[in-house]
């Protein structure tokens, strides 16, 4: 009998580029699960959660999201998996509207639907600044199966959280008490392991 | 190409870059209006707006448009040849404006002119366009073979009089180059 495959899974995955190095990192993440991956600084944070989102190619290692190597089949993998990056950005109403009809028209969503979508989503998300609610309603518009959150803001674990609904969340951080309001006691929380 | 996405990112990266096109075409129609007759002028200047232009598009200019690219699902070329256009409708409304600029002014041959010289921004905006996603020396490399790609095509219009020669080379380039681009995009970690 066949074993289901975890939605992410991580093995020695390694990211390097001249100076920049990132991982190795080990780490499954099943269906609807909440894990938080506490690394040593936020450089490594950030480049780690791009390739658990497909944006970013590991340079060893294996990198699985729901089967899909992100190597060969990163758009089916960036369908599954959506980052939400770490710096906060501000628009105006307008420029709200136009970001919605934009992601919406790369990930080919119904506009109207994704209009209504964000709406919903900005109410839910009203107790979370504007400038983290955005990336945050950004990803969620395009129904990911996997949220990748680079160091989000651990004041607003419990909102966001909520908002992935049933959404695998995978957080990134580079410091262990914010990891640890992403998964908390009951939830799992990962931890690099080193080859 | 899937024209949705490509209508999508040449809509946003347009607003969100409307000054810049809107000066380029203010400072080609300046120049088409006083300048002398000849190829130089149109094809040096809109050349040079092109490849401004298409620097325009490097990474960290329009963060939230990157991030969005970067993470949506499409293949690199599709992405490219997308980001492609927005430089290329700038700098064909630049060669536009010029070429209106100048009939306006009642120069001769204001049509094999405007030809040319399309023809060289084009594969001068599409070379430089790889220059985004690289630094330091290769940039500098990109750029240089993009000014070069418009001496050429101006030395095989002007000094050797083909310009069939001068659009064949501009065809080319462009298409290569348009290639090379996917290529690097496809393969570039956004990091």
């Amino acid at each position: 009998m066949l074993l289901p495959m975890p939605l992410l899974r991580m093995r020695d995955a390694t990211f390097s580029a001249g100076e920049t190095r990132a991982g190795p990192v080990t780490l499954d993440v099943e269906i609807g699960e909440r894990a938080a991956l506490h690394v040593a600084s936020a450089r490594e944070a950030a480049i780690v959660a791009a390739m658990a989102s497909a944006v970013v190619k590991a340079s060893s290692g294996c990198v699985l999201i729901a089967d899909f190597d992100p190597r060969v089949q990163s758009v089916a993998c960036k369908r599954i998996a959506a980052l939400v990056p770490h710096e906060p950005f501000t628009l105006t109403e307008n420029e709200f509207a136009r970001y919605i009809e934009y992601r919406a028209e790369l990930w080919k969503l119904d506009p109207a639907g994704a209009r209504a979508h964000a709406a919903v989503l900005r109410r839910r998300l009203a107790g979370i600044h504007e400038a983290f609610a955005i990336p945050l309603i950004g990803a969620l518009i395009g129904m990911p199966k996997l949220l990748v959150l680079d160091r989000p803001q651990p004041v607003y674990a419990r909102e966001i959280l909520a908002a992935a609904g049933r959404c695998a969340v995978l957080s990134t951080h580079d410091d262990a008490a914010a990891a640890r309001a992403f998964a908390p006691k009951a939830l799992h929380f990962l931890r690099a392991v080193e080859s | 190409m899937n024209s949705r996405v490509a209508i999508a990112v040449l809509r946003a990266r347009l607003y969100a870059q409307r000054r810049i096109v809107f000066y380029a075409c203010v400072a080609a129609f300046v120049a088409g209006f006083v300048q002398p007759d000849g190829l130089a002028a149109p094809l040096f200047l809109c050349s040079l707006l092109g490849i401004t232009t298409a620097l325009a598009q490097s990474p960290g200019l329009h963060p939230y448009l990157d991030s969005c690219e970067a993470s949506a699902p499409l293949f690199g070329r599709q992405l490219a040849r997308a980001k492609a256009l927005v430089p290329c409708v700038a700098a064909t409304l630049a060669v536009g404006v010029y070429a209106v600029a100048e009939a306006l002014r009642g120069a001769p041959s204001v049509p094999i002119t405007f030809a040319i010289s399309l023809g060289a921004v084009g594969a001068a905006t599409l070379t430089a366009l790889s220059a985004t996603i690289r630094r330091g020396a290769p940039r500098v490399f990109y750029v240089a073979i993009a000014a070069g790609i418009a001496l050429a095509a101006y030395a095989l219009a002007s000094e050797a009089h083909s310009p069939i020669a001068a659009l064949s080379l501009c065809a080319i380039t462009a298409f290569l180059a348009l290639r090379q681009y996917g290529e690097a995009l496809g393969r570039y970690d956004p990091i």
